[in-house]
């Protein structure tokens, strides 16, 4: 019996068809998919899969019609798809015991939550060359401080955190979220951090990656505003610094500043001080130093108070938080966005 | 012949194989490959990837191949197309001697 293919777009009502398949999977169609690739049997749903930018999700077979060949028609269709999207580099997550599935399909895994969750990728050697030439960056001494920074926009609180962390440590390797969810793009985020931090001289300012903190490898990250605290995949985010990233430029302690506001980053640093610094067979513990924040008007600056003032139109409370080149930064952007055409 | 992006062909389907050529920062072809007949045939699958590269002049390549048991003839074209999509290359000037 052929099967025949056809790409559903967000909004298509032939979408309904999919949810008993997915439900059935355990999944649900989720609002980021851009593409969902259908698989149809004389006119019957039996497998669909889709593509949310570089991660493949909501992939279920018909149980009655599982096997190899099904299954690795749908994952062709999905990766040529990405391909014609300029997306070859590809993540998944699934449950372990689908990982057989997936690795048939040319798919490697990257870390697990043991009976619950394994993110795998399309490649078995792009994280390891990605930390080959992390390695070639390795800075000599006793302490090597880490910071994971989105910086949405930088403030003094962030510049702060990082002369704290610099001032304790031999060399500091800061590593930018390239994640382009927060309200601030990571094309205007990185230069603000590399302007904001200039002058410090035990640091290295790393581009972001899929491997920290990304949509690909922690989604739960940009639901915050659905209030959702991704334990397996907080784990498995920190599973990948943890035995990839720090033992490649020699990691020893992670910065990061408390956690007043975002009960998700709070829950997530707290899951950071079990993961890197407890037991975890050879892999070399990373000490986690939170830091308390730079407090203005006896209030911690963070990112989210900036951009609430600036919503505000507060400019005045906006400069006392930010260094000149984060204010000039939004000065022109509102100039840029209040100027008629 | 220069690769200057990412591009596909084939399928994961019994008897083909899905290639996958990108461009690379480093000179030199670095090829992984999956095979469902990896033990006999992986290094003559291989050497025939990198000679149908070299006859196109690519000398520096990612290359990732899954192999579901293609014959010689169906990996050279699977090879071959991707190596001329990834190279930016017209159907028309797809006549590859031999």
């Amino acid at each position: 019996m052929p099967v025949l293919f056809r790409r559903l777009f967000p909004g298509d009502e032939r979408l309904t068809q999919l949810l008993p398949l997915l439900h059935q999977a355990g999944l649900r169609l989720e609002e980021d998919v851009e593409v969902m690739v259908v698989a149809y049997q004389q006119g019957r749903v039996v497998a669909c899969g889709g593509l949310a930018g570089r991660v493949l999700k909501c992939i279920a077979i018909d149980p009655a019609r599982r096997g190899e060949g099904l299954s690795l028609s749908l994952m062709t269709e999905l990766i040529t798809l990405a391909f014609e999207r300029g997306r070859p580099e590809l993540f998944l997550f699934t449950k372990p015991e689908n990982h057989a599935l997936f690795a048939a399909s040319g798919f490697y895994p990257l870390a697990e939550v043991p009976g619950y969750l394994v993110l795998m990728e399309n490649s078995p050697d792009r994280l390891r060359r990605h930390c080959a030439r992390l390695r070639r960056q390795r800075q000599p001494g006793k302490r090597i401080g880490a910071i994971v920074m989105n910086a949405n926009p930088f403030t003094l609180g962030h510049r702060w955190l990082v002369e704290q962390a610099a001032a304790r440590c031999d060399w500091l390797h800061l590593l930018v979220v390239q994640e382009d969810a927060s309200p601030f793009r990571y094309a205007d985020r990185y230069p603000l951090i590399a302007q904001g931090t200039h002058g410090i001289r035990n640091l290295t300012l790393h581009p972001g990656s899929a491997y920290v903190i990304s949509r690909a490898t922690f989604p739960g990250y940009f639901l915050k505003d659905q209030g959702v605290v991704d334990i397996c995949h907080s784990q498995i985010d920190l599973q990948l610094f943890r035995r990839y990233l720090a033992p490649a430029l020699g990691i020893t302690h992670r910065f990061v500043g408390t956690e007043p506001f975002c009960p998700l980053t709070a829950a997530y640093n707290r899951r950071m001080n079990a993961l890197l610094a407890g037991p975890d067979g050879l892999w070399p513990p990373v000490e986690v130093v939170e830091l308390p924040r730079l407090e203005v008007d006896g209030v911690p600056v963070s990112a989210s108070r900036v951009r609430a003032r600036l919503a505000a139109g507060d400019w005045d409370a906006v400069a006392a938080l930010v260094p000149p080149t984060t204010l000039a930064f939004l000065q022109h952007a509102h100039r840029r966005e209040t100027t008629p055409a | 012949m220069e690769i200057v992006k990412d591009a596909v062909a084939g399928t994961l389907e019994s008897s083909d194989a899905l290639v996958r050529i990108g461009p690379s920062p480093e000179p030199g072809l670095h090829l992984t490959l999956e095979s469902v007949v990896k033990a006999q045939f992986g290094e003559a699958i291989d050497q025939l990837a990198r000679a149908t590269l070299a006859q196109l002049g690519i000398t520096q390549a990612l290359i990732a191949i899954d192999d579901k048991g293609a014959l010689a003839c169906v990996l050279r074209a699977r090879v071959q197309a991707a190596a001329l999509r990834a190279a930016g290359k017209e159907p028309s000037e797809w006549s590859l001697p031999g």
